[in-house]
């Protein structure tokens, strides 16, 4: 096998599981405290705005930023488009499938051949 | 939907485009962990036990610019504080559930079968607990296989990230779309976009994806109990039109 890392694989064994760890506590305790308690009203009433703004979040950000932080300012129109066309289709369709099919398509076009 | 579709069947279709997307993300994420000195078996670990496309990616790039152990774990740290929020806004769905239930749940819980199964959740009314921990179990089968696959393949694939990265965009998109409901929505995503790259530039982490979150759901959760209380004829609190009828079938269903 050859590796490019310092690491052995003991390490990455740990690593794996220490990731493992930090992964989960953010997952398990906060569901764990929301489903045994009761819960007020407002915070159902706001929690019903999380997932549209974490959504658009994730979009805006592998649309618009880079790996290290920045704002794309070139190579990303092909992407920019395939997100309004992805968005029009979910729109019109309400379907997953067509989205994501047609979504990756439209990228391929735009990114593998017009090289935008 | 069709009647006397067994239970399997009928979660495994909800679930089939996200498996479907997974499958070329997950052959890179191998490919990648592979270059990255992961032998098969570890990489077959990871995706069950870390199961995020992202933090997979994030890893596998850090290790190949040999970044010591503890910035890893740290950056990992940040980049799954937001399942915090996750976890929250789906909690009134799982009320009432046993412990090992919770666990096993958020143990395989991500973004993306945490975006199928809130969509689910919020729009069918039958739509069980015991469903949704079932869709957290297919995607992460056709995760960890897509891992191992590439992981074998290793570098025979050559492979453009950033195509592959956009089914994921393209399924978020689709969410976010579902979930639009009233004008209001429409602002929160404007905001949440804006507050967005804001906040990424500024904190250079992923951090900034939860703060951007967090400031965009609360926003929208005052300005909607304003003008509830105050302005209840507001053109915000407006239905947004939807062209096939079918979300609107799923409000009236829901009562």
């Amino acid at each position: 096998m050859q590796s490019v890392s310092s690491m052995s694989s003991l390490d990455h064994f740990w690593l794996v599981i220490f990731c493992a760890i930090v992964a989960f506590i953010p997952r398990f305790f906060p569901l764990l405290f929301f489903t045994k308690r009761k819960i007020p009203e407002w915070f159902n009433e706001w929690m019903r705005f999380v997932p549209v703004s974490l959504f658009t979040a994730l979009v805006v950000k592998s649309v618009f930023i880079d790996s290290k932080y920045q704002i794309m300012t070139s190579g990303n129109l092909g992407m920019i488009i395939s997100a309004i066309i992805v968005g029009f289709i979910a729109f019109r369709t309400r379907s997953m499938t067509l989205s994501v099919v047609i979504g990756l398509v439209s990228v391929m076009i735009f990114v593998l051949v017009l090289h935008i | 939907m069709k009647k006397n579709e067994p239970n399997w069947l009928m979660v495994l279709r909800t679930v089939m485009p996200l498996g479907l997307s997974y499958i070329p993300i997950g052959l890179a994420c191998g490919v990648l962990l592979h270059a990255a000195g992961f032998n098969h078996l570890l990489t077959a670990l990871i995706s069950v036990l870390v199961f995020s496309g992202g933090a997979q990616f994030l890893i596998a790039s850090m290790l190949t610019i040999n970044a010591p152990m503890t910035t890893i774990i740290l950056m990992m740290f940040f980049l799954e504080l937001r399942y915090a929020l996750l976890g929250s806004s789906l909690s009134r769905y799982l009320k009432g559930q046993k412990l090992p239930f919770i666990f096993f749940f958020a143990f395989s819980m991500n973004d993306e079968n945490y975006a199928v199964n809130y969509l689910k959740f919020a729009t069918d009314k039958h739509w069980k607990p015991s469903q949704a921990i079932l869709v957290e179990h297919y995607s992460l089968l056709f995760w960890t296989v897509s891992n191992i696959v590439g992981s074998l393949i290793g570098s025979a694939l050559t492979i453009n990230l950033s195509v592959v990265d956009f089914a994921l965009t393209a399924l978020f998109i689709y969410m976010a779309i579902m979930q639009t409901k009233s004008r209001l929505t429409i602002l929160v995503c404007a905001l949440s976009g804006v507050l967005t790259i804001f906040f990424l530039v500024l904190m250079k982490s992923t951090l900034g994806l939860v703060v951007a979150t967090l400031l965009a759901s609360l926003t929208g959760y005052f300005i909607e109990r304003h003008l509830i209380t105050h302005k209840p004829e507001s053109h915000l609190l407006y239905k947004v039109h939807d062209p096939t009828g079918q979300s609107a079938m799923e409000e009236d269903s829901d009562k």
